[in-house]
């Protein structure tokens, strides 16, 4: 695969968090972190190519099966049981938000985090689009209310990490990437088992209703 | 063979109380399994005193330096007490209607993949590994968090949750970022020899970004300020022993993990940075967590700022260095055995009362005598009141920053004092005066209090007298960090 097409995918995944962060309805979110995933795969996929490491190939396929299947499925499936069609909304507005995430983008690409974008200098470019996928899943985390987008917003930041690692050369072995998928896994079930609990307590998913612990 | 002996073993536990039936089973299983790992822990711990490091299968899988011995002996120690405790309280709650078997089992279950996953952390040669292995401890915990199934109590586990979801995340960047120093693709399984080896490969602004990642993602772990957030929530509204164990056991784990990168890091550019570091947030952690402690209501809530405010203290001794991090090493141990006699009373307080509002405490001294001096004694400690050792370590703390950083040592100290005034006014208030006439006097149960009991002899022990493998192992400690 060649640097323009990388450099597509990588677009395709920072596109997609632009999308998460200004969409309105739980089941799009849903869906663009299942084709950011398909990104993330495909972009793995590569590695392999190059590799021809088949326990490498494990792990895509592993990571296919949680990532891009089950997580949305389970997703989709909570969204359903609790009639969840419409995101809650975000702390700011959409105009602050896009301005927000160019100014992100902007940091992303400057001058300043050079020495994280030249760790493979053929790669700057690749790596400002994932350090800003990075940058933008943080801020999806702390602007969106709802706890759904929140966990979505995770799992985007965890996406973005193992892109940048691929892009800077920094892949771990076979052995722990798939500890870190199960982990995931792992988490993303407890995550959504989470969601249903906060669901039956409060009666909704917005995180700012609740109001209960203070000093 | 130890290492994989209490892995097994806790593991095994874990699936014996999730198939068995009998409350017994579980309850014998699980006390063995602490027992065990007790026992293990100490001969870990003498073995790493007298031979140096511990890295069976040539750095494979497992390593364990001087302070990974000593956590390892620390996390032995609480595990066993705070299971044996584990066993009364919930038989307690059960009694009460609290809680059932589903979740008496449920407990049992996660607490044995909690043990096994912070032992994995500090114990593990690879970096990435010690990450899924903190990531584990965060996902094991976080049911036992929401335990009581209430909204404060599943609210508090979401933020636990997702904070340290992200901070662990940030954490795994900054990881990554280290190991841009070797050639992955033909270096097999990194270990934390290898990395420290080529730390002289790494770029020096990367490695000051990557510390910085590092110490943000580990610190939320460890509940620095301000990715303290989660931490009171979180403390307040799991089972006492839980509370315990995440203050005592994990929060040296995470902050043995940073200490790792920080080695790392001054080799690249120099010990100031990391310093500078710790003093900042070090301090901040201690000034913030007094002012609010000095307001505090919730006395579990209080525990969980006295532990924040401990990890400031902790780090400024790693920042000063020297007699700092001596001091540091033993206020870390005094800090993990001290919080088990506070929490775990602070169980028997809840038990009693049905309440965790300090205001609704009134003459515990009269209800229920032996918890309340045990929590009192536990105060003294905590606060560093002479004789305990925790007088001594901050004492120590303090002096070793005052010929560089005298203003430092200096807010330090005030506000130190500071958490000691508001401690004091939350033991008068809760443990004199006159008792309420509702309370039924006496203890729940004598194995409510033997573990705090034997905590505290502990304590007293090692406030005079440092055994010499312990003191090997501090001092090994000194010289590496």
């Amino acid at each position: 695969m060649n640097l323009l097409t990388l450099q597509f995918l990588s677009q395709i995944l920072l596109l997609s968090i632009v999308f998460l962060l200004i969409m309105k309805k739980n089941f799009s979110a849903v869906s663009a972190y299942s084709l950011q995933s398909l990104v993330v795969v495909i972009i793995l996929l590569n590695s392999f190519f190059e590799t021809k490491d088949m326990w490498m190939l494990l792990v895509i396929l592993v990571m296919l099966i949680v990532k891009v299947i089950l997580a949305p499925v389970f997703f989709i499936r909570l969204i359903r049981k609790y009639a969840l069609a419409f995101s809650v909304s975000t702390y700011l507005s959409t105009p602050i938000t896009l301005i927000i995430i160019t100014i992100l983008v902007f940091i992303a690409h400057s001058q300043k985090l050079i020495p994280l974008t030249r760790i493979v200098p053929d790669h700057q470019v690749l790596l400002s689009l994932a350090l800003s996928s990075l940058f933008l899943s943080l801020f999806l985390i702390v602007n969106r209310k709802g706890a759904l987008s929140q966990i979505i917003g995770i799992l985007s930041f965890e996406n973005s990490i193992v892109v940048f690692a691929v892009f800077a050369n920094l892949e771990q072995s076979a052995a722990l990437q798939l500890g870190i998928v199960f982990d995931i896994f792992i988490w993303i079930m407890i995550a959504s088992v989470f969601i249903s609990m906060l669901y039956k307590h409060f009666g909704t998913l917005n995180v700012s209703s609740m109001k209960n612990l203070k000093d | 063979m130890e290492i994989l002996f209490i892995i097994t073993t806790l593991f095994i536990v874990a699936v014996i109380n999730l198939i068995t039936k009998r409350k017994s089973i579980i309850e014998v299983a699980s006390i063995i399994a602490s027992l065990i790992y007790l026992v293990l822990s100490v001969a870990i711990a003498l073995q790493v005193s007298s031979s140096g490091l511990y890295a069976p299968w040539s750095w494979q899988f497992f390593a364990i330096d001087d302070l990974g011995a000593i956590i390892v002996l620390v996390l032995g120690l609480v595990g066993f007490t705070t299971t044996i405790y584990s066993v009364q309280y919930l038989r307690q709650e059960m009694y009460k209607n609290i809680i059932g078997f589903k979740r008496m089992k449920q407990y049992f279950v996660l607490l044995n993949i909690f043990f096994a996953a912070m032992f994995l952390a500090i114990t593990s040669s690879n970096p990435i590994f010690a990450w899924i292995s903190i990531e584990a401890t965060t996902l094991s915990t976080a049911f036992l968090i929401s335990f009581y199934n209430k909204p404060s109590a599943v609210e508090g586990a979401w933020k636990y949750l997702i904070i340290n979801s992200v901070g662990l995340l940030l954490g795994f960047f900054g990881t990554l970022l280290f190991f841009t120093s070797i050639d992955l693709s033909s270096a097999g399984l990194i270990n934390w020899q290898l990395l420290t080896a080529n730390a002289t490969h790494l770029d020096p602004l990367l490695a000051k970004i990557a510390f910085v990642f590092v110490l943000i993602g580990y610190g939320t772990k460890v509940g620095l300020v301000p990715m303290h957030t989660w931490k009171p929530d979180a403390y307040s509204k799991a089972p006492a022993p839980i509370g315990a164990l995440l203050s005592s056991a994990l929060l040296p784990i995470a902050f043995v993990i940073i200490l790792r990168y920080k080695a790392i890091t001054d080799i690249v550019v120099g010990p100031l940075f990391s310093q500078r570091l710790f003093i900042t947030f070090g301090l901040l952690s201690i000034v913030v967590a007094a002012l609010i402690m000095f307001n505090a209501k919730n006395y579990k809530r209080l525990l969980a700022y006295s532990s924040i405010e401990n990890a400031g203290v902790m780090v400024l001794g790693f920042a000063f260095g020297g007699l700092g991090v001596f001091a540091a090493v033993l206020h870390l141990i005094y800090h993990s055995c001290v919080k088990v006699v506070l929490f775990l009373s602070s169980g028997n307080l809840l038990l009693k009362y049905n309440s965790a509002k300090i205001f609704n405490i009134k003459g515990a001294l009269k209800i229920i005598p032996v918890t309340s001096v045990l929590f009192i004694i536990g105060f003294l400690i905590v606060t560093g009141i002479p004789p305990f050792g925790m007088f001594m370590t901050k004492l120590y703390v303090l002096s070793s920053g005052m010929k560089e950083y005298p203003i430092v040592s200096l807010i330090a100290l005030f506000f130190l004092a500071l958490v000691f005034v508001s401690f004091l006014k939350y033991i008068t208030t809760m443990f004199f005066g006159d008792k309420p006439d509702n309370i039924e006097k006496g203890e729940n149960n004598i194995w409510l209090l033997i573990p705090q009991i034997f905590l505290v002899v502990v304590i007293i022990i090692l406030s005079f007298y440092l055994p010499p493998f312990l003191h090997t192992l501090i001092n090994n400690v000194v010289l590496q960090y």
